[in-house]
């Protein structure tokens, strides 16, 4: 990153990470690099993650290399860091938005493709965990300790519970409803056509659009935005 | 121990509008019971909606749908408690975080409060954040004394570890109910369930799952990390753990059994819901407790339970008195009887 790009990043931190962040950006300055969160964190403990030097990486306005990180998607949401900071950085919710910058960007998508599933979960039926159950060692373990089919169903059904738990028609709807307008249908939909797509465009920050435009405004892409 | 200006804020109400959790419901359905057992027979009121979605936090922190899809999301559940008058418990370390979180974000963010609410207006519901969030460990701790009068099977000499999980107690190092470190609101419960709390080294180590392990972590980062906690476990020579979180349940009931398939380690140590562990000292047919929908085995902690059982009635002949049994029914407010007895344990 040349100088001038540095400087800028610096200068306009705040207002730029704040966008990216929705808000969330946890009072980065307030960090003395003490690096007590470093000592609590399991993703530490295991890989190079180092919150401690992501947070003085952003502040120095490296902004670019912590969204093209493979470490951005190491850390364990477990807030361990939260609890042991003296300043009370609230890190991992700058981490999750950080994230999304990171796929508007072109990176990460491997990390989120094996979710996507949830969230059409979530989107036909309201719920995001459901019940049928793919790993053949659950099933075979809850059939013997349950001394039934070890189908969910059923184990409800023997425990004298509706056999489902029903989310109603217009509690549905309205979800559907929601994410049409807020974006989150299309974004869907977006990963799902890059899912398989390799080699992805990569691109500088600044020059995502979404970045730039959507602070205050409910996201779409780039592109969906022009047609709409 | 619990915080007293923590305590002194939760209310205590006469109905909770209870959120159900989807990993309860469709993973570990014993949470879900258990906690409506649990609350009638200490006669608190539970309400709940089929109007009531997925908090959605899952699919949000896992970066596959943005704050600005579920933030509304969160605002229409929250209007669900909000039109009916009642405060919520969850159930969930999850759903907790997600929904305070964002009711205090749109709170303190006018703006796009004014947004949400234009959205919801559309569906014909307002948020108003009137209701408060609450965790099953925030109400509990509350309603202690109404617990102890309902136990009538103290689990005597059972060991009992405790995994708070992170999203509660780090995630609120000062809203919570007690301090991150040196928690001890959930072993007081157990202690009022008659069992014996133990402390364990890695007491407050993370399971190493964060909400990702299943998808993102790598194995190999994950159960390490698991192993450490279990391992010391089983120096401490428990017969069950307690957590206060459906995720956390998944992890460390799932994690033993991918331990032992992987060879890396051989623990069978059964994972229990705060409220299961409840009902099971009130009596509860452990059928209905829904322990059979773990995926690690419950029957040697259950057999050590029948043992107590066994030696108390004897105890109990052997003074000629007339035992107070799993079976003689609790008495629900209303008077009628809801106790469906302990048979199944004791048969
Ligand atoms: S503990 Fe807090 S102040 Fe210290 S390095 Fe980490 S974020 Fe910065
Ligand atoms: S939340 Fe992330 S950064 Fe913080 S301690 Fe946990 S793994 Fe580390």
């Amino acid at each position: 990153m040349s100088k001038v790009e540095t400087k800028r990043l610096r200068r306009e931190l705040y207002p730029e990470l704040r966008e990216l962040t929705f808000g969330f950006v946890s009072d980065l300055e307030k960090c003395m690099q003490c690096g007590k969160c470093v000592g609590a964190c399991p993703a530490a403990a295991v890989t190079a993650y180092n919150s401690r030097r992501m947070i003085h990486d952003i502040k120095s306005g490296n902004l670019q290399d912590v969204i093209e990180s493979e470490e951005l998607w190491s850390c364990f949401f477990c807030s361990t860091c939260y609890a042991s900071c003296p300043k009370d950085i609230n890190f991992p919710f700058t981490v999750a938005m950080l994230r999304y910058a990171s796929l508007y960007a072109g990176y990460g998508a491997e990390y989120v493709k094996k979710i996507i599933p949830y969230a059409q979960d979530y989107y036909a039926r309201g719920l995001t965990v459901l019940q049928p159950e793919k790993n053949p060692l659950v099933i075979a373990r809850r059939k013997a300790n349950s001394g039934t089919s070890g189908e969910m169903g059923d184990i409800r059904e023997k425990m004298g519970m509706p056999r489902e738990r029903t989310v109603s028609d217009e509690a549905l709807a309205e979800v559907q409803f929601i994410s049409d307008v807020s974006g989150m249908t299309k974004l869907m939909k977006r990963m799902l056509d890059r899912r398989d797509a390799a080699p992805k465009t990569r691109e500088r920050l600044e020059n995502v659009d979404t970045v730039k435009t959507r602070e205050g405004k409910f996201a779409g892409f780039p592109e969906e935005q022009e047609n709409a | 121990m619990p915080r007293p200006e923590v305590m002194a804020r939760i209310p205590v109400d006469d109905e909770y509008f209870l959120f159900r959790s989807c990993v309860a419901s469709n993973k570990y359905p014993g949470m879900e019971s258990s906690t409506k057992e649990v609350f009638e027979r200490i006669g608190v009121g539970l309400r709940e909606s089929d109007d009531q979605t997925c908090c959605a936090g899952f699919i949000t922190f896992t970066s596959v749908a943005e704050v600005t899809a579920t933030m509304p999301a969160v605002a229409r559940n929250l209007s669900i408690p909000d039109q009916a008058g009642l405060n919520t418990v969850t159930m969930c370390n999850g759903c907790y975080t997600f929904l305070t979180e964002f009711g205090h974000f749109l709170q303190h963010n006018p703006p796009i409060m004014g947004k949400v609410n234009e959205m919801l207006s559309m569906v014909g519901r307002e948020y108003t954040g009137e209701s408060q969030v609450l965790h099953m460990i925030d109400v509990l701790p509350k309603l202690q004394d109404r617990i102890a009068e309902q136990i009538v099977r103290p689990l005597k000499g059972i060991r009992f570890a405790t995994h708070y999980g992170c999203h509660y107690l780090y995630g609120f190092k000062k809203d919570a109910i007690d301090d991150p470190f040196t928690p001890t609101v959930v072993e007081d419960l157990i202690e009022v369930a008659g069992g014996t709390p133990v402390d364990y080294p890695e007491a407050r180590t993370c399971c190493g799952s964060g909400l990702t392990q299943v998808v993102i972590h790598k194995e190999d980062l994950s159960l390490p990390h698991m192993k450490a906690k279990f391992d010391s476990l089983k120096e401490a020579d428990v017969d069950a753990i307690v957590v206060v979180c459906p995720y956390c349940l998944t992890i460390l009931d799932r994690g033993q059994a991918k331990m032992v398939d992987r060879g890396i380690a051989q623990h069978e140590v059964p994972v229990l819901y705060i409220t299961q562990l409840l009902g099971l000292a009130m009596g509860m047919d452990p059928v209905k407790l829904g322990l059979g929908a773990n995926v690690t085995s419950a029957k040697k902690f259950l057999d050590k339970l029948e043992r107590l059982d066994r030696s108390r009635a004897t105890a109990q002949a052997a003074r000629g008195g007339v035992p107070r049994s799993p079976q003689s029914p609790a008495s629900s407010p209303s008077g009628e009887t809801t106790g469906d007895g302990g048979e199944a344990a004791n048969a």
